[in-house]
């Protein structure tokens, strides 16, 4: 989008001690992490080490049950949706779930669902130059897209809310690598127009080269983070991760 | 003629059943609701039925929000059976209630202009009836443009595709799930009112309504705005066709509104048989 669109330097994000889950199952333990303004953070882990439930807990639509998620000065822990989305905070989930009977073009004004401005139809061109693909299939049943058509639109549809903090759950599954490529170029351009991003991967190799830091989650616990570069070279990732 | 009518019932039912998926058994009492507003209204002020239309629409509207805020969202993802025990309680409730406030006598809605009509190619045809069709589809016309061009009505569709994906976009589900549920409620409303002309009023007429929203809900393929239409039209189409039929089946005499609903049922199975998404259902996702 463009820089005037989305304030940089907005706001920090703060987790402090998360407890998350579903029900009585607890899935996530004392959770804390950071993200300043402006940065590009990976959270990586294997499957079912509730990296998705981290996002969810962020999104509120995984109940909180203790511990702080603070926005700028705005608490999120068990705020609705809707007015976290409101705060900045927009969530590209996992398996892209786009509204599949609506056109592309309804996809992405369902991403503007909460904005009264008279921008969005200014945004919608943005979002289309931005993703040109997009443009071809835009009178399209978004469920009829290919994969990497379906992230594009997912991607767009977020940004349609106009997000501070785009959190962006396992952009890659299912994706050639060389449509991953041009994903994450994608995400290069959003992020450099001022958008927070907090990338949750499987596949680590390409998230520890994209992002500036990461964090590394197992079984519900934050068991390492630091730079990128250096959890790439720390060799218990290397074994457990990247198959070195 | 009462297809029109129908098709507004049966898209009230037809938005509940494909959005909340709740099988509202309380609907027929709602439409018996809008006939009786509109026959209070009638009675008390002289209000023109088709006056009453909006009126009654509105106020079964808000009791709808409010039934699915307080009462109905408890059971929105429970199993089919609490939704059922509790919309045919409610059901129970309603006509009870009806029967303490207007009795169980018959009632009618007769305004002065109800016995003119016009001929055309020798078919006499009833100023009301017509105006009652006109009315009905203009109400189907207004609900497809506002659920395919309003915002509120894209969030409907699209929570009836993906819920927790609609969540993520800032839609207030418990909100919209009650303004669905609350225009399921506003147009059996409107259906009583239109019905109010040409049917006689008592707290249980609404029950025939239930059984044919369903059948036209089903025939038409869920919660499409075209397919309640042309489920509704269909099927009255096919009702007073049966009801100009005489005939006798297995020594059984079959005539008018028994035959009518015989027929209707066969129509729905072979419908169902040959399409079972319904006339103009997508094949499911
Ligand atoms: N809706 C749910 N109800 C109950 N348990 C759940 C639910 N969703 C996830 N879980 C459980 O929570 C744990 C963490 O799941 P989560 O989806 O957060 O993992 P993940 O790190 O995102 O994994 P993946 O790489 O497979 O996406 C798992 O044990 C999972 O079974
Ligand atoms: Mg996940």
């Amino acid at each position: 989008m463009n820089l005037e669109a989305t304030p940089t330097g907005s706001a920090s994000l703060t987790v402090r001690d998360l407890r998350a889950g579903y029900g009585d199952v607890r899935v996530l333990w004392d959770v804390s992490l950071e993200i300043e303004p402006g940065e590009v953070v990976a959270l990586v882990g294997s499957n079912g080490a509730g990296k998705s439930t981290l996002l969810g807990a962020l999104s509120g639509i995984v109940s909180v049950e203790s511990g702080s998620i603070l926005f700028g000065d705005v608490e999120l822990a068990g705020a609705a949706t809707d007015r976290i989305v409101h705060a900045g905070v927009v969530q590209v989930p996992q398996g892209r779930r786009l509204f599949g009977g609506l056109s592309v073009r309804e996809n992405l004004l369902m991403g503007a669902y909460l904005r009264t401005d008279r921008e969005v139809h200014a945004d919608l061109e943005r979002c289309l130059a931005l993703l040109p693909r997009l443009r071809e299939r835009y009178e399209f049943p978004a469920g009829r897209l290919s994969g990497g058509e379906q992230q594009q639109v997912a991607i767009a549809r977020a940004l349609m809310a106009r997000p501070k903090l785009l959190l962006i759950d396992e952009m890659s599954l299912g994706l050639a690598p060389v449509l991953v490529d041009q994903l994450l170029g994608i995400l290069a351009q959003i992020h450099a127009q001022g958008v927070t991003i907090l990338m949750v991967e499987q596949d680590v190799q390409t998230a520890l080269e994209f992002a500036g830091r990461a964090y590394v989650l197992e079984t519900g616990r934050i068991v390492k983070s630091g730079p990128a570069a250096e959890l790439l070279d720390d060799p218990s990732i290397k074994r457990a991760y990247l198959g070195i | 003629m009462a297809g029109g009518i129908l098709a507004v019932a049966a898209l009230g039912f037809s938005l509940v059943w494909g959005i909340l998926n709740i099988i509202n058994l309380a609907h027929g009492t709602f439409i018996m609701l809008g006939a009786y507003i509109t026959w209070q209204l009638f009675t008390s002020f002289h209000l023109d039925p088709f006056l009453s239309v909006p009126i009654a629409f509105a106020i079964m509207y808000g009791f709808g929000y409010v039934l699915q805020r307080g009462l109905i969202n408890q059971v929105v993802r429970a199993p089919i059976l609490a939704t059922f025990l509790l919309t045919f309680g409610l059901s129970l409730l309603l006509v009870n209630l009806a029967l303490i406030v207007w009795t169980g006598d018959t009632r009618a809605v007769s305004p002065a202009y109800s016995g003119a009509n016009f001929t055309v190619a020798g078919v006499t045809v009833p100023w009301t009836k017509l105006a009652t069709l006109g009315a009905a589809l203009l109400i189907t016309a207004l609900m497809h443009v506002w659920l395919v061009r309003s915002k509120l009505g894209r969030a409907i569709r699209a929570m009836a595709m993906d819920v927790g994906a609609a969540q993520l976009a800032g839609v207030r589900v418990a909100h919209v799930y009650a303004v669905t549920f609350g225009l399921g409620a506003g147009l059996a409303g409107a259906a009583g009112a239109l019905l109010s002309l040409s049917y006689s009023l008592n707290p249980s007429m609404g029950e025939p309504f239930l059984i044919k929203s369903f059948v036209v809900c089903v025939l038409g393929g869920l919660g499409s705005v075209q397919g309640a239409l042309v489920g509704g039209l269909v099927y009255g189409i096919v009702e007073s066709f049966a009801s100009q039929l005489d005939v006798t089946v297995l020594g059984q005499h079959l005539s008018g509104s028994g035959l009518q609903d015989v027929i209707a049922l066969v129509v729905l199975l072979v419908v169902l048989v040959a399409r079972p998404t319904g006339i103009m259902g997508r094949a499911a996702a």
